[in-house]
């Protein structure tokens, strides 16, 4: 360090410093000018809508992208030319929205990419492994085990852990804890604090408030790529005050009126699915119902709502609608969407989207036949299903004909669910249906998961989300050991029972 | 030909949204035709007799059996695989059918069926083994090729077969008013590809297989399914291709085809159809064809000496590869 930037670094109270930010993608202006601060040695949160230009500021401030002006300042100085390896070695990790994995490598070797314990040019093998063992421990993840077969959640945290113990001196978490369970996130929040009490300065992406009033001590808020506001002291807000710093509105938040489906005769019925990691003896739905599965990981609840769907193969197990006769689980998606089930996968990035089509190519991917007339498309036919599916999602892009990996992560997510409404299924299960979508527009989702269920629709929700599930099902069922083990509906759903039953201790 | 060209050419170009906005986004997607423009003015400047109507109907006829067998190849490359075999398929294709009216005596044109219908079981074959037993694409084609390109010579013995029925080289010789047939064939290949692949159920599940076949499955597309047909068609395709090149040629030699492996696989490549599959159009295809016809045309012609045409071949290749690649880097 030279005597410079030493005295810099003392007068600098802002560890990270960004002036002028502007980033432009042809005519989309998704960053605007955008000047702020990071305190050294604070958690900063980093809030807006979907679109608002998050993870483009972060993909500047860690060198993934090159602005299109402006200046980066780290302790002070300025940063000449970022880029991403530059940047680690100063120090700066990014963990970015969508996981970045290499599929063919193991857990082990995906924590240390680019970071290889090595002497001489060689990789120390035995290091590498020693160090992953412990960086895993407690995470139920095995070091050896390839990264392409973990799950969406598994390798996520991979992700997050390879930058916690990188030795960062600035951590960047772009939502983190989409679809992480309660105790994964205190456990993440705890190894924060216990990294902040060491100096790392930390940036927070998330959409959910309470994680932000919960973590940070400071926040920026973006929108339409622009400073909104911000504030020093983000302890003094109430959830209601962040909702509205972040919209430029008051939020009414969205609560389904819970009904009794008791005495109504079942229009979906599940009879003895076993599959990997899944034994359910029987499980009814009705017309019109919207039932929440929550459950630990492997505890079964995603992993019956893929057997279902027919993306993993099951040793048994039937499915009936209505009166009809039970069917055998259907052998694949398209069978499953032939039956008229419809899943919306917890994955975008690896299984929901072509990311170089259009949205309007996307929306209508599971519809195609629908829209065809012996084999050859109408135009006019997928012109309508995908505008109208662009309106209902309210998905922020220039139009239906731009390409879905210019999106932001929020609205991929909404491109894939408007693809899964699209095919008018009488089984719908989503799950984490409004992973990385924003306060605003989820209460748009759950309000339109709740008017499709009036058409009559049986409706799965799986989510870790406790807070989402309270607020859009009639009943939830708690998933231990491939089974239900205990089912909740009307005034028992509450967040406090969820918790309860979604921690390993409940 | 040109007028061809243009009409398919318009309604991609309005494709919206895949386009670049920056002058070079706009070189880099149209780089083939640019550069078809600037060789044909090259050769032209080079030597006066290029552009005469006799070379323009040669190029025509050129690149009618290149064109067959670059839209065969185009097919798997749109779904993420590959089909080297296809070279070979058309020649050991075409012998079957020759031998089909000499040895077995049927009419020439059940004959040629029978070529064009081993072609197409070929190609099933080809694509029941990349799906159904997983077999790499890459190396299951490349065994098969080999494997067809010495059937064919056992088949042949060696000797090239000469003795074609009049019918079965009509199309090869034919002309009106002076103008060959032959390249009608491929001009009705390459609009119905055309129509497949952007107006289809075929065609848009072909293009998302390409872009991300697990999440397409889990949309609901059967991609084993699309993937066996894509190479089903691309057999066909080459053995129809198969039939036209004997027909031209009035003959089929004991390696017939093989001399078309590279420039096959560049020309859709050239023509920016996506080696990672899920990118690239009918008209791209076309245009790398036309490409390299007019350069191979273009040496010969300039009297370029034949040691050197095959270095500059191997050149354009390079070059449109790494155009590819940098296109797909900076353009998406
Ligand atoms: N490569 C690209 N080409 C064109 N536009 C892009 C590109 N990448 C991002 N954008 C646009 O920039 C804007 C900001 O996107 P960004 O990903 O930063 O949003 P975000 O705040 O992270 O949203 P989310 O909460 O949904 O993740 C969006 O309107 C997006 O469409
Ligand atoms: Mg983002």
């Amino acid at each position: 360090m030279t005597a410079a930037s030493a005295v810099a670094s003392q007068q600098d109270p802002f560890i990270l410093r960004v002036e002028n930010l502007t980033k432009r993608y042809g005519p989309v202006l998704a960053l605007n000018d955008v000047s702020l601060g990071i305190r050294r040695g604070t958690i900063h949160g980093l809030l807006g809508e979907n679109g608002a230009g998050k993870s483009t500021l972060v993909s500047l401030i860690s060198g993934q992208r090159t602005p299109t002006s402006g200046t980066i300042f780290l302790d002070g100085r300025a940063i000449a030319s970022v880029d991403i390896k530059a940047m680690e070695e100063a120090g700066v990790f990014l963990v970015t929205q969508e996981p970045m994995i290499v599929d063919h490598l193991t857990a082990a070797e995906n924590l240390m990419l680019g970071i290889w314990p090595s002497s001489g040019g060689f990789v120390r093998w035995s290091k590498l492994r020693a160090d992953a063992a412990r960086m895993l421990e407690g995470t139920g993840i095995d070091p050896q085990a390839m990264a392409g077969r973990l799950d969406a959640v598994a390798r996520r945290k991979l992700n997050i852990l390879r930058a916690m113990f990188s030795g960062g001196k600035i951590i960047i978490l772009d939502e983190p804890t989409a679809a992480l369970t309660v105790e994964d996130r205190a456990q993440l929040f705890s190894f924060m604090r216990d990294l902040k009490a060491q100096g790392v300065t930390f940036i927070f992406i998330s959409h959910y408030n309470d994680e932000i009033l919960e973590i940070c001590d400071a926040c920026s808020v973006l929108r339409d790529g622009v400073l909104a506001g911000g504030t020093e002291n983000v302890k003094g807000l109430t959830s209601e005050q962040l909702s509205e710093l972040v919209l430029g509105r008051g939020l009414v938040l969205f609560q389904r009126e819970r009904r009794q489906f008791d005495t109504e005769p079942a229009a979906v019925s599940l009879r003895s699915v076993v599959s990997a990691g899944v034994r359910v003896e029987a499980l009814d739905l009705h017309a019109g119902e919207i039932v929440g599965f929550t459950g630990l990981p492997g505890a079964g609840a995603k992993e019956l709502v893929r057997a279902v769907f027919g993306l993993v193969p099951v040793r048994s197990g039937t499915i009936a609608f209505a009166d009809e006769a039970p069917h055998k689980l259907p052998a694949s998606p398209r069978d499953a969407f032939d039956a008229g089930i419809a899943f919306l996968s917890d994955d975008r990035h690896r299984d929901g989207l072509v990311k170089h089509m259009t949205i309007s190519e996307n929306i209508s991917l599971s519809s195609l036949v629908s829209l065809a007339r012996s084999g050859f498309l109408s135009n006019d036919a997928e012109r309508n299903l995908s505008d109208r599916y662009f309106e209902a999602m309210g998905i922020k892009a220039p139009g239906p004909s731009t390409t879905v990996d210019t999106l932001s992560g929020g609205n991929q997510q909404k491109v894939c669910l408007g693809r899964v409404l699209a095919t008018k299924p009488r089984l719908l299960i989503l799950d984490e249906p409004t992973r990385g979508i924003d306060v605003g527009v989820k209460q748009d989702v759950l309000r339109i998961i709740d008017d499709l269920s009036r058409s009559g629709v049986a409706v799965i929700i799986v989510s870790t989300d406790t807070d989402e599930i309270v607020r859009s099902v009639d009943r939830v069922c708690i998933f231990d050991g491939g089974a239900v083990r205990e089912e909740l509906s009307g005034a028992a759903i509450t967040n406090e029972r969820l918790r309860q039953g979604t921690t390993s201790h409940g | 030909m040109n007028q061809v060209a243009s009409a398919l050419a318009a309604p991609a170009a309005k494709t919206p949204g895949k386009e670049g906005t920056s002058v070079l986004g706009w070189v880099l997607h149209n780089v083939v035709w640019i550069w078809l423009v600037a060789l044909v003015v090259i050769f032209g400047l080079f030597n006066q007799y290029f552009f005469t109507t006799f070379n323009l109907q040669n190029i025509m006829v050129q690149a009618t059996v290149l064109g067959m067998i670059g839209l065969a190849v185009a097919l798997p490359l749109l779904v993420a695989e590959i089909d080297l075999s296809l070279p070979a398929n058309l020649g050991f294709s075409s012998a079957i059918g020759a031998m089909a009216y000499s040895n077995l005596g049927l009419p020439w044109f059940l004959a040629m069926l029978v070529g064009v219908g081993v072609a197409t079981l070929i190609g099933f074959f080809n694509g029941l083994c990349i799906t159904k037993l997983r077999m790499v694409s890459l190396i299951q084609t490349l065994s098969m090729m080999i494997i067809l390109q010495g059937a064919l010579l056992a088949l042949t013995q060696g000797r090239t077969i000469t003795n074609l029925p009049d019918g079965y080289v009509w199309i090869g010789q034919a002309a009106i008013g002076g103008w060959p047939v032959m390249p009608i064939i491929f001009v009705v290949a390459l609009v119905a590809m055309a129509v497949m692949l952007r107006k289809t159920v075929l065609g848009r599940s072909i293009y998302a297989v390409g872009g991300n076949p697990v999440a397409s499955n889990s949309a609901g597309i059967r991609v084993d399914r699309v993937k066996i047909i894509t190479f089903t068609i691309a057999g066909f395709l080459a053995g129809v291709g198969g039939f036209l090149l004997g027909s031209w040629q009035m003959a089929i030699t004991s390696n017939q085809g093989s001399s078309y492996l590279l420039y096959a696989i560049a020309a859709p490549i050239i023509g920016g159809v996506s080696v990672f599959g899920g990118r690239g159009n009918v008209v791209g295809v076309l245009g790398g064809v036309l490409l390299l016809t007019v350069i191979q045309v273009g040496l010969a012609i300039i009297a370029v000496p034949s040691f050197y045409v095959g270095m500059i071949g191997g050149f354009m290749i390079f070059i449109a590869v790494a155009i590819d690649a940098i296109r797909v880097r900076y353009f998406g």
